[in-house]
């Protein structure tokens, strides 16, 4: 995603303060989706070497979820669209102060 | 059903008419307006509701753009399915370029034949499947079917897929 809607003032304001703070990709587990497939998806969208993108996917099957990434809100808005272009189910989570 | 890679892409032959019909209603089944699909595939993102409607207002379009696409490119594949030699079987030949939009539909299907069967995730793992319906044992036979191919495009699979059937005891999908 490139672009944002104006919307309200008091909406800019909470993007303003939302963009200062990082942002947390979360992956969440599903019963269907196959290991193999997570892991082609997490090399392909983020790069990463094929055993952290299987240690990640690991953590979706076993704890239920993993943080895949942390970063600015932008970013994590691509990297969250890329994921549920392949039918990861994928939230964003403001990183708690 | 039998595989083998070409240049051009994955060739699949030997296609049953079970693992035809199920192949069929990919494009059906990733676009499919039923709500409990619509919730799997596009779903929730952000906590806050404000910023949920905004994303359902940008990343929902586009997403949902290109889903159509990948049906339209699914679609298409599946119009060529031929039978080089009478009485061979039919064959379906997936481009390489086409594998990416393949696995994500493959993996939509999937998804959508879980949610509109009501299908639990204990019977994913083959757990408790005496409670499965006639009709969930077939939707399950053709989800394993669906990962078997996904499993060839994605480089894992070495033994031809097998046709679904109604009784999906040996369930060998590694699913997540």
């Amino acid at each position: 995603m490139s672009s944002r809607p104006g919307g309200s003032t008091e909406t800019r304001e909470r993007e303003k303060t939302s963009l200062a703070r990082p942002w947390n990709v979360v992956v969440h587990d599903d019963p269907v989706t196959l290991m193999d497939y997570v892991t082609k998806i997490f090399m392909q969208v983020f790069g990463y070497a094929k055993a952290k993108a299987e240690r990640l996917m690991l953590e979706v099957h076993h704890q239920g979820r993993s943080i895949v990434w942390t970063g600015g809100r932008e970013q994590a808005e691509i990297y969250a669209q890329q994921l549920q272009a392949y039918h990861l189910v994928t939230t964003l989570e403001r990183v708690e102060s | 059903m039998w595989f083998a890679r070409l240049d051009a892409g994955w060739l699949f032959g030997d296609i049953s008419p079970e693992a035809l019909t199920t192949l069929e209603a990919v494009p059906l089944l990733i676009t499919s307006r039923d709500p409990r699909v619509l919730k799997r595939l596009y779903p929730e993102t952000y906590e806050d509701e404000e910023q949920e409607r905004e994303w359902r207002r940008n990343a929902g379009e586009e997403l949902k753009h290109l889903f159509a696409s990948r049906e339209e490119l699914v679609r298409g594949d599946l119009q060529r399915i031929r039978e080089p030699l009478a009485g061979r079987g039919k064959v379906l030949l997936i481009p390489d370029p086409h594998a990416s939009g393949w696995l994500a539909a493959l993996n939509a299907a999937r998804l959508a034949l879980y949610a509109l069967n009501d299908l639990e995730p204990g019977w994913m793992a083959g757990v408790e499947r005496e409670r499965m319906s006639p009709q969930q044992r077939t939707a399950l036979a053709r989800i394993r079917l669906l990962a078997e191919l996904q499993s060839v495009l994605l480089g894992e699979r070495t033994s031809p897929p097998e046709a679904p059937t109604a009784d999906p005891e040996e369930d060998a999908s590694g699913d997540d």
